[in-house]
């Protein structure tokens, strides 16, 4: 393989990074609401929550992509590749966050919560300085798993348009007609991606173990 | 309550004849006044549409630029795999299908073809220096590969019907799976359209040959428009611009830059042999 096609795979990595990136974040903003809408005393909300969950884990990814890329439009909203991509890997992985994170929030002991309310913390004081943190590091290690299996997933976002690193390798062995060298080439990139996920994901708990002895 | 409902009908009502209405110019209203014709094709199926050094390349690109050349607009590609490129010509994603397929009968009834730009008829491809297959019946008995859902997977199935032994025809998600697994040995030859598997022994040629004659009906390669009366008159346009490229000799220059090889085509879209 020449260096040409290597280079590349490297820049429709930048795609797959770009677009995984983004998704795990928002999808984690979203996530969050919802394991808070899950977790409310609120039955509606709960039920809203639950139902969000149960849709977006239950289905399969590839579906929603293509209800969300070719669905839509029929309704008079016309998404872009890019949109799509995005949107559909936020939610999706907004529900396994979701999920996730209210294990996190359950865990968080209610003796805790009590001492803050005798202190007179106002409930979103008690969520960003006590709950948020506590259910952050109790499901880091799973969050880390999840971006992995995003990064991954990513490679579905190709059937609405974006050629990202799968794609790629895809369409230029469909040149080249000589598939290994290419697929083997995305397979390392994709190691090297996650391997720095995985290292970075380490790193933020040792220094949450630091930060808990203090 | 009922005063509420009947806002929210009337809201929903007012949702529906604004899309209506923001469709009451046809398509190639459309297009003119946009002054962009987009054009959906996958991207692995050299040497019609493939990426080459980064660049999406072949003879869809070369002619549809002519093409929008003639229309006065410009080209805007929406790059799909295969299998997403019909949904996204049923959504409005864009104005027509611009990788060719295969006419035929059954897709005809669903969809309006271009005027035939190459022919499709079917042949085998080979291992380099493979002795045990010197003709097509020699495939007798034997396993061949195709893309899943193709024309040429129908016809390789119906050939084998003729021959002493059945083919055991096995389907692949495209055809480049298909090439990958002659190449492995796990079949002996893949069904695929002339054009295309000319390229792919032209691209590797210690390890691919072309078995000679092609074996299918002969058949051709058109470009997809939906078959509604909004597209009509943009295919319509279309169809007018292909055959004017194909009466100056572009079109034969560009089946020969990227096959090798002219074709005779016929003027318009003839009932299909398959």
């Amino acid at each position: 393989m020449s260096i040409k096609l290597f280079l590349l795979l490297v820049q429709a990595c930048g795609w797959t990074i770009v677009i995984s990136v983004t998704s795990i974040v928002l999808g984690l903003a979203l996530g969050t609401m919802v394991s808070a809408a899950m977790l409310s005393s609120h039955r509606l909300l709960s039920l809203a929550g639950r139902t969000f969950v149960s849709f977006f884990r239950g289905a399969p990814l590839l579906v929603q992509l293509l209800l969300i890329y070719n669905l839509l439009p029929m309704l008079g909203l016309n998404v872009p590749s890019m949109v799509a991509a995005i949107v559909g890997l936020s939610l999706c992985t907004a529900a396994y966050q979701a999920e996730n994170l209210r294990g996190g929030f359950a865990s968080v002991p209610t003796g805790l919560l009590e001492a803050a309310d005798m202190l007179g913390l106002t409930p979103l004081q008690q969520f960003w300085r006590i709950r948020a943190p506590i259910a952050l590091r109790m499901t880091l290690p799973a969050l880390t798993n999840e971006a992995i299996m995003i990064l991954k997933a990513s490679s579905l976002v190709s059937v609405v348009g974006v050629i990202e690193l799968t794609r790629m390798a895809q369409d230029l062995s469909a040149s080249t007609f000589k598939p290994l060298p290419l697929f083997a080439a995305a397979a390392l990139l994709y190691l090297v991606i996650n391997g720095l996920v995985a290292t970075g994901a380490q790193a933020l708990e040792r220094s949450f173990r630091w930060g808990s002895k203090a | 309550m009922t005063k509420r409902i009947f806002l929210k009908t009337l809201a929903g009502a007012a949702i529906v004849l604004a899309a209506v209405g923001a469709h009451a110019q046809d398509a190639l209203a459309r297009v003119k006044q946009a002054g962009v014709i987009k054009v959906g094709t996958e991207t692995a199926f050299a040497p019609f549409d493939f990426i080459k050094d980064g660049e999406h390349v072949g003879l869809n690109v070369d002619l549809f630029t002519e093409v929008a050349k003639e229309l006065g607009v410009k080209l805007e590609w929406v790059l799909l795999p295969w299998e997403g490129v019909f949904p996204g010509l049923e959504a409005g994603k864009f104005d027509m299908v611009g990788g060719p397929a295969t006419i035929t009968k059954a897709r005809m009834e669903r969809y309006r073809f271009s005027p035939p730009i190459a022919e499709a008829t079917v042949a085998l491809l080979k291992r380099k220096g493979d002795a045990s297959i010197m003709k097509p019946a020699d495939v007798s008995g034997k396993s061949v590969g195709a893309g899943k859902a193709s024309a040429q997977l129908a016809q390789i199935k119906s050939f084998g019907d003729t021959l002493p032994a059945k083919v055991d025809a096995r389907e692949y998600p495209g055809n480049n799976e298909a090439y990958a697994d002659l190449a492995a040995g796990r079949i002996v030859a893949v069904a695929n359209s002339l054009p295309n598997i000319t390229y792919v022994a032209q691209q590797r040629p210690d390890t691919f040959e072309v078995v000679k004659p092609a074996f299918g009906l002969k058949s051709y390669f058109g470009y997809i428009s939906r078959k509604d009366a909004d597209s009509a008159k943009l295919a319509s346009a279309v169809d007018a611009a292909i055959l004017k490229i194909k009466a100056d000799g572009r079109l034969a220059k560009l089946q020969k830059k990227w096959f090798g090889d002219s074709f005779e085509t016929p003027d318009a879209v003839t009932t299909p042999n398959i």
